[in-house]
């Protein structure tokens, strides 16, 4: 009884998780040239990804409570208690990616001891995390108050909704935003 | 007002950062392996997928597991017999969608004009071998979770998840690179 339910329920989600990794993947793929490049760049890579898949469900589920706690709902977003919950999250962005830029230079110097110029390599690492961070950090929060909005429209139940969605979404856009970032840096820098 | 910024930063910031500890770990792994996925970006791009979906599953279990615990049908014994049934099923449909997708990838790979550089009997082996012992793992990584934070009487909704997920991105790329050293690439 468990077994069929299940199966009925999340086979299309996990297919569909997969197609999405399947995007995300390509997109892996088109940076090979700029990961051989830069090193240390594949390493952060897993970090940030994580980081902001462990922050944007974090502020889903918080937005999820606050709406069974009757805090938010469709006609009272923008209030206070959002405006603290986005500080919070864009805040512990900024943090964590800075000690992904600065750790992944570290441990990359130590075990591969590159031929780069090292204040560059550490430069370059840490500012394309941060601006990768921040900037996935703004698309997601923005679009998990968009996927929270329609669902509250909807009176659907936001836990079961934002969860997979942002699973699905936030890998490709946060990869996008690492190979904007990367191109960026590269050119500037 | 129950949220406040500070709280909020204060209470993350010790759990992410061990996991940026043990991401970058298996960053690490990659960047060492890195002229096999220069190679063969098939892997590169199979990598997302693996965790993903790894992660997914062992979630899923996990909260299914906590709401199970929750309202009581199902009991924190390792020998439980709903929770052997979920943790089989979650298996059983892990090897389906790995199988699946990795057909799914090869077929992407080899439309996009690009050399595959594996056949694909070989491919699938490493995707779907690496693919269900990392189910298994995550798998019985969640009920453990599920199990110990329902004892400590914390909320296993809030501890599953994150931990499931670090496990399983780094589990995920140390399986893929043990099968790829046994299928022989």
């Amino acid at each position: 009884m468990f077994a069929k339910e299940m199966v009925k329920q999340s086979l299309p989600l996990l297919i569909l998780c997969g197609i999405g990794g399947i995007v995300a993947g390509s997109a892996l793929g088109i940076m090979i040239d700029l990961i051989q490049k830069i090193p240390g760049l594949i390493v952060v890579i897993p970090a940030i990804i994580a980081m902001r898949g462990n922050i944007s469900t974090a502020f889903g589920s918080r937005l999820g409570s606050a709406y069974h706690l009757g805090i938010i709902d469709a006609d009272n977003m923008w209030n206070e208690e959002l405006k603290q919950n986005i500080i919070g999250s864009i805040i512990l962005s900024f943090l964590i990616s800075l000690i992904i830029g600065i750790l992944a230079f570290i441990t990359t110097v130590i075990l591969f001891g590159t031929y780069f110029d090292l204040g560059i390599l550490a430069v370059k690492l840490i500012f394309i995390v941060l601006i990768a961070g921040l900037i996935s950090a703004l698309i997601l929060t923005l679009l998990t108050i968009i996927i929270i909005y329609l669902v509250f429209k909807r009176g659907y139940d936001p836990d079961n909704i934002t969860g997979p969605a942002l699973a699905t979404f936030g890998d490709i856009i946060t990869i996008l935003c690492i190979f904007s970032s990367t191109l960026f840096v590269e050119v500037v820098i | 007002m129950i949220y406040d910024w500070k709280k909020i930063v204060k209470n993350g910031l010790p759990l992410l950062t061990l996991f940026v500890f043990i991401e970058i770990f298996a960053g690490q792994i990659l960047q060492g392996q890195q002229d096999t996925l220069v190679k063969l970006p098939i892997f590169l791009i199979s990598i997302p997928v693996i965790n993903g979906v790894g992660g997914n599953l062992g979630s899923v279990l996990g909260a299914r597991i906590a709401s199970g615990l929750h309202v009581g049908y199902i009991n924190s014994d390792l020998k439980d017999k709903t929770m052997h049934e979920n943790l089989f099923t979650s298996i059983l449909v892990g090897i389906f969608v790995y199988f699946v997708l990795a057909i799914l990838i090869y077929l992407v790979v080899s439309f996009s004009n690009k050399q595959v550089g594996i056949v694909p009997m070989k491919f699938i082996s490493v995707v779907l071998g690496a693919g269900v012992l990392l189910v298994c793992v995550v798998c019985i990584a969640s009920i453990f979770t599920a199990f110990w934070s329902f004892k400590k009487g914390l909320d296993p909704d809030d501890n599953v998840a994150p931990v499931v997920t670090t496990i399983g991105d780094t589990l995920g790329i140390i399986f893929l690179f043990i099968l790829i050293g046994v299928v022989g690439i």
